[in-house]
């Protein structure tokens, strides 16, 4: 049985509100932060910022189309 | 429009290139902007090669080169052979070269070796301001907000005459009731009043008297002890936070209203901490809210006293003390509206005089609601209503009066009849009363299934009723779509920003909005839930533009049944020896339907005179 990320179906999008002075402060905070949570491979999905912060939105993909999906795997597509 | 002679740029050659097999609005639009400010603009046609845009470039002697690249795929390797081919042809030491598009970000065109790179979202004037070498135009000029005054357009004209004349019989009555009624918390208020001006010493033996009018829990926490679960906030914190939020104010906010000059947006905050719900009220400020409302801590309300220092607890509301009021006014500046709720409990009287010291622009009293819906018994809230509403007058505080007993079960017929009588009653002092019709999908509604067919006919009922009972500010909430929100966080933010259109359709004055967190009760709100109903209200605003949302017949059906309500209620409360015994009679509602007599300061009124 594989680990629940197996069965993510494509991609975990972290969203939260980061504090920062600036657009770009943000824009780092936001990558090292995927960096910090294990997920190298990622986007920053939108990211506004309006003073004081930004609300934002970052995407790491798991499994892309026509990738080996873990949720393919055996002993996962049974539901075990 | 061309730019004046003395703010004209000088004239620039400029190629617009779309990498894409169409064209992309967003030069065109940028192109419209660059003639009309005198520029000599090239718009290439699309589906072109890097080697053909690097010709053209060749071809004339441009100043600048705009790309534009809205499709994903590829897009790295396009721009990449771009940059190698401007290069390579020389271009690049006398052409300045932007990338943009929904495929483009601001480091790609960095690490690529352009000039400039806009990513989506980016305002053509962007665009402008590279080609003319510009500052690029940020926002962080603060803008100078007009805070609206939400009564300045109202006569407050009785238009029913059949209801107005009870409501003000209602109103004599209650006014007559209360003279010479006095409390503990009228006579705190009397004190804070006191203390406001007065000196050290007698600000210190002020505060012995104001103690002796406090409950144990009260006494300990203005002593120094912090309340359960909570904590004084430092000096040095305090000063970081400021700092904080005056940098994050220095932002103009985005317009949520768009079109609409009304409704005023209101997001409610009350995390626990002033420092929290000063980030939450700056960021929510910034993302086009127009206004705050204060939420005090249930257990608050039911404590004779208020505690006092800068506190905070990780318990539902945050406290009213008067520090925790004027750190909130100073971190959040003077740009929102802001409303502190005096309406249920044993401080409402005191809780008008901090806030009017603090700096709030409005305030919300209900004795009724704060009643049968609020825990404070009916005689004790009454007194402190009157002497609430005295205060708001004199210092100049409008107020919304809710009917939020309607979410217990009351009918709305009778919580508007209540509403209506408390409205009498503010103006016979000189108030300035707003009315606050629920927007939600009541107890009453889920029975009687007026709101099975939609969301809009019972809602706007209401608002016609009123319109044709006074002529008075509406003030819909609290929050708006109450009972229709899920811990879902698009569902919520939808059905917030529905009930906003509806809200605008009808032309009311102002919404309090619910966060996207509305419905999750086992943690606080956070401040990305603030920005996204905030965000889904400004779009249905700009969705609908000055188009309205037109309810069915159904809701003149439905807003008759209320007048012929209200009108029934107010007749049986004057069939009653008082106002006051009304309430415990069930009047504004019964036991039965969710109406339920408070207990908290029983027995406390006294009066200097038999009445």
């Amino acid at each position: 049985m594989g680990g629940a990320l197996d069965r993510v179906a494509d991609a975990l999008d972290v969203e939260t509100f980061l504090v920062g002075d600036s657009e770009e402060e943000c824009l780092r905070l936001a990558r090292r932060l995927m960096e910090e949570l294990g997920l190298p491979d990622h986007d920053v999905i939108s990211l506004q910022f309006r003073g004081l912060g930004a609300r934002v939105r970052v995407r790491a993909y798991l499994y892309r189309p026509g990738g080996e999906y873990g949720w393919l795997k055996e002993g996962n597509a049974s539901g075990g | 429009m061309a730019a004046s002679p003395a703010t004209a740029p000088r004239t620039r050659r400029v190629l617009l290139a779309p990498l894409d097999p169409v064209h992309d609005v967003g030069l065109k639009l940028i192109k419209k902007q660059l003639e009309a400010r005198g520029h000599q603009v090239t718009l290439l046609p699309p589906d072109l090669t890097p080697e053909e845009v690097t010709r053209a470039a060749l071809a004339g002697r441009y100043d600048c080169l705009l790309v534009s690249r809205t499709v994903g795929y590829e897009s790295a390797e396009i721009l990449a052979r771009l940059a190698d081919l401007l290069d390579g042809a020389g271009l690049r030491p006398r052409m300045r070269v932007a990338v943009g598009g929904m495929a483009v970000r601001p480091e790609l065109a960095a690490e690529m070796g352009f000039d400039a790179g806009f990513g989506p979202g980016t305002p053509p004037e962007a665009a402008v301001a590279f080609v003319e070498e510009a500052p690029p135009r940020h926002d962080e000029e603060a803008l100078s907000l007009q805070k609206p005054d939400l009564c300045a357009l109202y006569s407050y004209h009785w238009k029913d005459t059949v209801i107005g004349d009870a409501a003000r019989e209602l109103a004599r009555g209650i006014v007559a009731w209360a003279e010479g009624a006095r409390t503990p918390g009228s006579e705190r208020a009397a004190v804070a009043q006191a203390m406001l001006v007065a000196d050290e010493g007698e600000r210190l033996r002020l505060e012995e008297e104001y103690l002796h009018l406090c409950g144990d829990e009260v006494v300990a926490m203005r002593r120094g002890q912090p309340p359960p679960h909570g904590r004084l906030i430092g000096e040095e914190e305090k000063r970081r936070a400021l700092g904080l939020f005056a940098r994050g104010r220095g932002w103009q906010p985005l317009t949520v209203t768009g079109y609409q000059r009304l409704p005023v947006v209101f997001v409610q905050y009350g995390t626990g901490c002033p420092v929290m719900d000063a980030l939450h009220a700056v960021v929510a400020a910034r993302w086009g809210a127009q206004g705050t409302v204060h939420f005090d801590p249930a257990w608050s309300a039911r404590q004779e006293g208020l505690p006092r220092g800068l506190v905070a607890w990780s318990a539902d509301g945050t406290f009213y003390t008067p520090e925790n009021l004027q750190f909130f006014r100073e971190a959040t500046g003077n740009d929102l509206l802001w409303q502190v709720r005096a309406h249920r409990g044993l401080n409402t009287p005191e809780t008008v005089v901090w806030a009017a010291a603090a700096g709030a622009d409005l305030t919300k009293i209900n004795p009724v609601y704060g009643s049968l819906g609020g825990g404070t018994d009916p005689e004790r809230l009454l007194v402190d209503a009157v002497a609430a509403m005295r205060l708001a007058a004199r210092y100049g505080l409008p107020f919304d009066v809710v009917t939020n007993e309607e979410l217990g079960g009351v009918p709305a017929h009778k919580a508007i009849a209540g509403m209506l009588a408390v409205v009498a009653t503010a103006l016979e002092l000189g108030a300035r009363p707003i009315l606050q019709p629920l927007f939600c999908y009541s107890p009453e509604a889920m029975l009687e299934g007026y709101m099975e067919q939609d969301y809009v006919d019972w809602n706007a009922a209401k608002v016609i009723a009123l319109r044709r009972i006074i002529d008075a500010p509406i003030w819909p909430g609290a929050p708006i779509g109450f009972l229709t929100h899920t811990e879902e966080r698009v569902q919520s933010a939808v059905t917030t920003s529905l009930h906003a259109g509806l809200a605008a359709s009808l032309g009311v004055d102002a919404i309090t909005i619910a966060s996207t967190d509305e419905a999750y009760s086992r943690g606080p709100i956070t401040a990305a839930a603030r920005v996204d109903s905030l965000r889904a209200v400004g779009e249905v605003f700009r969705f609908l533009g000055e188009a309205r949302v037109s309810p069915t017949t159904r809701a003149e059906k439905l807003a008759e049944q209320l007048l012929e309500g209200v009108a029934g209620t107010l007749r049986d409360a004057l069939r009653q020896p008082s106002f006051c015994q009304a309430l415990y009679a069930g009047v504004f509602g019964t036991r039965e339907e969710g109406g339920n007599p408070g207990r908290a300061g029983r027995g406390t009124v006294t009066r200097s005179a038999p009445q």
